[in-house]
């Protein structure tokens, strides 16, 4: 497998995951994420022919539960969010307020 | 009672007989805090006021006549990736540096009920990712048996404090073996629990499908003591499981033990483990096989591409998890102006992560990135597959396998922040068992013990058995 990643990648990695490298912090990673990459190309040789993908921890089942309030927890969870609220820097009408999107 | 000889079981007795207070010893451990950690700094905050308030509450509740549970006053050090209501949970990073948790982890909610005291939070490597705690954004934490040593990571800070009596008992998070292996290189007890056993809420996430909490200890008893206090069904944790632990726990039978087959994979000791290690473990063998416990040499073929596997998998989850720190929710930012929204994630994020932590959230967007998903986050889900049935496969001959923790003895500081990949290599041991959502015991003076799900009874009974004839010989 060719070297998958290259400065152009890297710069574009870093928008979608809302990072900006300085030009000494891109250099150093992209020699990193190289040789790492480089390294996991051994699993190329695993055979996975009809393997199923494992997702998650366990083998874990749907769990359901009735759709019903459950008082205490309402109370609590009020509670929390009020703190959550609090602890926001700027609020209005209980809503995070952030800089504008445009 | 001298500190150094504090375990929970022997704290409980004091309690019961009298011979102190739970606040008493609160307030001895803080001046003992106060002298030592200056040195190996595993703590990243206090709390004394709220510390002696539930110390002062156990009192009361003992005076009273209440009945003393077996956590009852018993001081903890909780990791700061854990949330404690009121208390700072930086997760050792300067994003979260601010940030005041606002609810209690359903851990700690059960540990209060108990009556467990927390005297504060530990460090750790930033979000839990690194082997050695120098990913921390507020210093080293130092080896307490050798300050040019790292404590090992990420639970760094929890293992040391346990180790240098900070605190009789602690709990970490393991994801890739970041309890299993600080335990190790302080020499004191880890236990990871089966995914699921332990509720993550109030867990900062790291890696969902492998993070677990588990406790770290002076001894076998007090893990079995601690786990069975924080294990159990969850609403708040849809992964979390309905198996009841009991006292099978605690309670070993020998004759029960002897009529056990555990497993040896060759894989585990090989060229790449230090010679040192691999005799320290066969002497455990050894000494265990006296005991009439016999042993099989098994395989774990695909236990060499454990690393590639957890390396792409665990960063990939890291990138989605991590998305929620904007630098504005959990704690305001300070001294950034943006232009807009956008910008502001942008400089917050730029500024608040360090590089470890960078480094993975680009890694798990590049293999989650459309074009090459398949080629590595996909084959790595099924290489995941691969590794769980090699354990399977094992369980129907044997009924535990035992390895070695580490591959190295504790390293120096920096002998392996230069290459990333070579810092990876320290958890090729112990991310197996995460990605196969086993339980695991790490124990002196080195090894592991690997259960079937939902059996952390015979890894404890087998490590508690182990630890009482070497005490007693």
């Amino acid at each position: 497998m060719a070297a998958p990643i290259n400065k152009n990648t890297l710069k574009q990695l870093a928008e979608l995951a809302r990072l900006k490298l300085t030009t000494k912090e891109s250099d150093e990673q992209l020699k990193d994420l190289k040789k790492i990459l480089k390294y996991f190309e051994e699993l190329q040789e695993v055979d996975t022919e009809g393997v199923e993908p494992m997702n998650g921890g366990t083998l874990l089942k749907n769990i359901f539960r009735d759709d019903s309030i459950n008082l205490e927890q309402k109370a609590q969870s009020v509670d929390d969010t009020g703190r959550i609220i609090e602890s926001f820097p700027e609020t209005d009408k209980g809503y995070l307020k952030v800089p504008k999107i445009l | 009672m001298h500190l150094h000889d504090l375990t929970i079981k022997k704290f409980n007795q004091g309690l019961v007989n009298k011979e102190f207070t739970a606040l008493e010893m609160v307030q001895q451990l803080y001046k003992f805090i106060e002298k030592e950690d200056k040195k190996i700094n595993s703590y990243l905050s206090l709390d004394k006021e709220a510390a002696y308030l539930q110390a002062e509450a156990a009192d009361l509740a003992i005076a009273k006549g209440k009945g003393v549970g077996p956590l009852t006053g018993v001081p903890l050090a909780i990791k700061d990736n854990i949330l404690i209501a009121d208390q700072p949970a930086t997760a050792a990073s300067k994003m979260l540096e601010n940030y005041t948790a606002t609810y209690d982890a359903t851990v700690i909610r059960k540990l209060r009920n108990e009556g467990a005291v927390f005297l504060g939070k530990t460090n750790m490597d930033e979000f839990a990712m690194g082997s050695s705690t120098e990913n921390s954004a507020f210093g080293n934490t130092k080896n307490p048996h050798d300050s040019k040593l790292v404590p090992g990571g990420s639970s760094g800070g929890s293992a040391a404090a346990v180790a240098a009596h900070l605190a009789v008992a602690s709990l970490g998070s393991d994801t890739g073996g970041s309890i299993r292996q600080p335990a190790d290189f302080c020499q004191v007890v880890a236990l990871k629990p089966t995914y699921g056993a332990v509720s993550r809420y109030g867990l900062i996430a790291m890696a969902s499908s492998l993070d677990q909490i588990g406790p770290i200890t002076k001894n076998v008893e007090d893990a079995a003591t601690l786990f069975q206090a924080i294990s159990g069904h969850d609403e708040k944790d849809a992964t979390s499981s309905e198996v009841i632990y009991g006292d099978e726990l605690s309670n070993h039978k020998i004759e029960k033990l002897k009529k056990m087959v555990i497993g040896l994979p060759k894989e585990y000791f090989d060229k790449g483990v230090d010679k040192e290690i691999i005799k320290k473990v066969k002497k455990v063998v050894k000494d265990l096989e006296g005991l009439g416990i016999k042993f099989k040499e098994i395989s774990l073929p695909h236990t060499k591409y454990a690393i590639s596997c957890y390396y792409i998998i665990m960063p990939a989850e890291v990138s989605a998890n991590l998305a929620r720190f904007d630098g504005i929710r959990y704690s305001p930012p300070e001294g950034v102006k943006a232009k807009n929204l956008a910008d502001l994630y942008l400089k917050n994020r730029s500024k608040g992560f360090g590089k470890e932590v960078k480094r993975r959230i680009m890694l798990g967007t590049f293999v989650l990135s459309s074009g090459y998903y398949d080629a590595y986050y996909a084959k790595a889900q099924k290489v995941r597959s691969l590794i769980k049935q090699d354990f399977d496969q094992a369980f129907k001959d044997v009924d535990v396998i035992l390895t070695p923790v580490s591959p190295t003895k504790p390293f120096k500081f920096k002998e392996k922040t230069k290459d990333p990949l070579s810092m990876y290599m320290t958890d090729v041991l112990t991310v197996p068992a995460n990605l196969a959502g086993l339980p695991a015991l790490s124990m002196p003076p080195g090894f592991q013990l690997i259960g079937q799900h939902w059996r952390e009874a015979d890894i404890l009974n087998i490590g508690h058995y182990y630890e009482h004839v070497q005490n007693s010989s």
